[in-house]
């Protein structure tokens, strides 16, 4: 109908819009940063060029260096997790069991929340009398009993398995009807215990932490992960797994059932399974999953800023942050340093995927 | 088609250099949001618009919402600042240094106003702004805990051993359950104790010493306070700030400046509390404040200095002040409002705000500000006091380290 040309001239009518902007938005401000980068610009003053220095004045700097080091800590350790925990709930979710679509509704509810609102209430929840120090409390006073029960509960399944093999039986010590009668046994002698007075809730002082001080897990002395940025770690774990438990069961979905039948056939043990025949098949995905990963971690922002002054800023601060707070301060800002960090940021990203690229191959063998 | 065309491009032309013509004549003021919003308003219509307009300007006020410091600095690096402007005391370094904010030197007449204000929007022998009202530091006492505990109220006369000694007294009577006072891990509470000895907070170099001995005088006593627990953090108490520790009805004293009446009458309506000037140091028998304080300023780049100028003159005006004063909004900056009938009133809020303002020029007052660098100055002091106060670290150590991440610092 339309002429070549013509039909060329529609499609750019229509990607106007996101050409345009992301001309604007990206391409001429991230131009305008590396411009930056090389000059004295303070927001205020005319820029003028003066090399290198702007980069060795931030690499100098003990707070970038900081943030260096949260960053890629972060980077690395939420990544892993995140990955991990979306492949297990992914193969978990993908099995045919009655009130599934509720389960993957439920499981994904944190990812559409804000994290803005998720940060407030982790917030909460790690306050120093909140809900994770008010568990530990109740766990410490509580734990004559749960031991109690724990070690009846051993004990009558040790002897239930014995009695069963003397009378010649094959029963294996996981078993899980006896599990549910040594259950049900222990419970009743850890009842009376209690009525009886012999054991009880213990008196503890409660449990005092703070999570959002100066605390950090060293090695060797060298302080390599806050307790602060290891509850933002679980946070965004706890977040960031729905999403991309999805792409993995995208990716299941793609896996042709004959393979888990030729591996049934074989024998093979559900964990050979995974191992053998799903994480193979998912290279693709978790490529993706990681790729995604690494770049949205390193680029992490928005749960620091939250938390602003609650924790230490050197306990929690990240590139994206540093690149925020030198940018916007009251009055002239080392504009010129935050444009070094932010093209420093986009070099390692840049070197991860790279990195990740090479070496480790996107397509299914 | 092309005639559409030229007409609506000339129509739009018009429009352009019409509004161009009334913004010449305008003058707009930038300011906080939130209650600030209604206040200065108010304040623009009662005293500012009739005034200006026989000159034929209009004025409006344009809150900034949010980060007020961030949203000026975005504002002025883009031209659009208002001609007038809130400029906050411990960011006036960063401001100056953008060379946006005009000298009022020749504009304006300082002499009306408390001088140690003026003093605190001085760089380099120039004015930046007029101060529109202040706060300094009190120590504000809940009546009932010290009648309980039959101990005498804190007084003017209080030295820092005698205030200590009034709080262990009440903790000892009332038991665990009660405190003498919260203390915040934060330079902006403690630095009043610390220029009580005669601590600068630049030596002449420029550089701030930790290690001065009535720097370590300060930080003893204050975190001295937590043995015991007789001082507690506010943290401790589920509370955000001193004001809710005061609130709570456990803890007998809170050092905070004119803000706390409003929100006690909000929060805590049954709470019969007075308030003191802080205690002297015993050595220099002197006492330590901070002026909290906001002034106005004109922007270097307006196009309408005289008319800006005008402006800024009425806002600090007697008239003006007086009925900032008379609503018990704020304390005004004028030194000639000290025979105000406010004050004289037996309400204890009015008490609360005659101290708030014989504590501007009482002792070593200096105001709240970071230097040069910016808040990220207090990081070092505010740690030690964290570190200390919650029994992490000896006051020796902390201030140590507080001493070697200043130099650090500073050297940056």
């Amino acid at each position: 109908m339309f002429r070549r040309g013509q039909s060329t001239t529609t499609a750019y009518l229509f990607l106007a819009p996101f050409l345009i902007s992301t001309a604007i938005f990206f391409f001429y401000a991230f131009a305008r940063a590396i411009y930056y980068s090389f000059t004295d610009f303070n927001l205020f003053n005319s820029p003028k060029l003066i090399g290198l220095q702007p980069y060795t004045q931030v690499v100098a700097d003990p707070s970038f260096q900081r943030a260096l080091t949260n960053s890629l800590i972060f980077a690395v350790v939420t990544t892993t997790l995140q990955t991990i925990f979306a492949l297990l709930m992914a193969v978990a979710l993908n099995n045919k069991l009655r009130g599934m679509a509720f389960f993957r509704s439920a499981w994904y509810m944190p990812s559409i929340t804000s994290s803005v609102v998720i940060t407030l209430i982790f917030l909460w929840l790690f306050q120093r009398r909140g809900i994770a120090n008010y568990l530990i409390t109740q766990w410490q006073t509580y734990q004559p009993l749960i031991l109690t029960f724990l070690i009846g509960l051993v004990v009558a399944q040790v002897i239930q398995v014995l009695l069963e093999r003397r009378s010649g039986l094959p029963a294996r010590w996981t078993d899980p009807a006896l599990a549910a009668v040594s259950a049900l046994a222990s419970l009743v002698v850890t009842a009376g215990l209690v009525w009886s007075g012999v054991a009880g809730p213990r008196e503890v002082a409660p449990f005092d932490y703070q999570y959002f001080a100066d605390k950090w897990i060293s090695v060797g002395g060298v302080q390599i992960l806050s307790i602060p940025l290891l509850v933002v770690i679980i946070q965004n774990t706890f977040t960031t797994v729905p999403t991309l438990m999805l792409f993995f069961l995208a990716g299941l979905q793609n896996i042709p059932g004959a393979l888990y039948e030729a591996a049934d056939i074989d024998g093979a043990t559900p964990f050979q399974k995974l191992m053998n025949v799903t994480v193979p098949n998912l290279r693709p995905v978790t490529f993706y999953v990681i790729t995604v990963g690494l770049i949205g971690t390193m680029q992490m922002f928005d749960q620091v800023a939250v938390i602003g002054s609650a924790a230490p800023q050197d306990t929690l601060i990240t590139l994206a942050f540093y690149v925020y707070t030198n940018t916007f301060k009251a009055g002239a800002a080392p504009v010129n340093l935050a444009a070094a960090a932010a093209i420093i940021l986009a070099l390692i990203i840049l070197l991860m995927v790279f990195i990740q690229r090479r070496f480790f191959p996107s397509e299914a063998r | 088609m092309k005639k559409v065309l030229t007409l609506s491009l000339g129509l739009a032309l018009l429009a352009a250099s019409a509004s161009a013509q009334t913004a010449s004549k305008t003058i707009k003021i930038n300011g906080y949001g939130g209650t600030d919003q209604t206040l200065v308003n108010d304040l623009i219509n009662r005293f500012v618009k009739p005034q200006m307009a026989k000159d034929g300007v209009t004025v409006v006020y344009q809150p900034l919402q949010g980060d007020y410091n961030k949203a000026l600095t975005t504002l002025l690096a883009a031209n659009t600042a208002g001609d007038v402007m809130y400029l906050p005391a411990e960011t006036v370094d960063g401001f100056v240094a953008t060379g946006k904010i005009l000298p009022l030197n020749g504009l304006v007449t300082p002499t009306p106003f408390i001088k140690s204000l003026n003093t605190a929007f001085t760089r380099n022998g120039k004015l930046y702004a007029i101060a529109k009202d202040f706060n300094t530091l009190t120590v504000v006492y809940n009546k009932d805990l010290f009648d309980e505990a039959g101990v005498a109220y804190p007084n003017n006369n209080d030295t820092w051993t005698s205030l200590a000694t009034k709080l262990r007294q009440v903790k000892q009577k009332l038991g665990s359950d009660y405190y003498g006072t919260c203390l915040q891990p934060n330079f902006d509470r403690f630095g009043a104790f610390a220029y009580a000895t005669g601590w600068q907070q630049f030596g002449a170099n420029g550089k701030t010493n930790l290690a001065d001995p009535r720097f370590a005088e300060a930080f003893n006593w204050y975190t001295g306070l937590a043995k015991d627990k007789v001082g507690v953090q506010p943290s401790e108490l589920s509370a955000g700030w001193n004001g809710d520790c005061l609130k709570s009805g456990k803890v007998a004293v809170a050092i905070e400046g004119g803000w706390i009446v409003n929100f006690l009458r909000d929060n805590a309506p049954n709470l019969k509390f007075g308030t003191a000037l802080l205690p002297k140091n015993n050595k220099t028998g002197q006492r330590g404040n901070f002026l909290y304080t906001v002034g106005w300023a004109i922007n270097s780049g307006t196009k309408n200095k005289a008319a800006a100028a005008k402006v800024l003159n009425i806002l600090t005006s007697p008239q003006v002040q007086e009925y900032v004063l008379q609503q018990g909004l704020a304390i005004p900056s004028r030194s000639s409002l000290t025979n105000s009938a406010y004050f004289k009133k037996a309400d204890p809020g009015a008490q609360n705000a005659k101290l708030v303002f014989q504590g501007a020029d009482d002792g070593y007052v200096r105001a709240f500000t970071f230097g040069p660098k910016g808040p990220d100055w207090a990081k070092p002091i505010n740690e030690a006091l964290a570190s200390v106060l919650s029994g992490q670290k000896s006051a020796a150590d902390a201030l140590k380290k507080a001493q070697a991440d200043m130099t650090t610092f500073q050297s940056r």
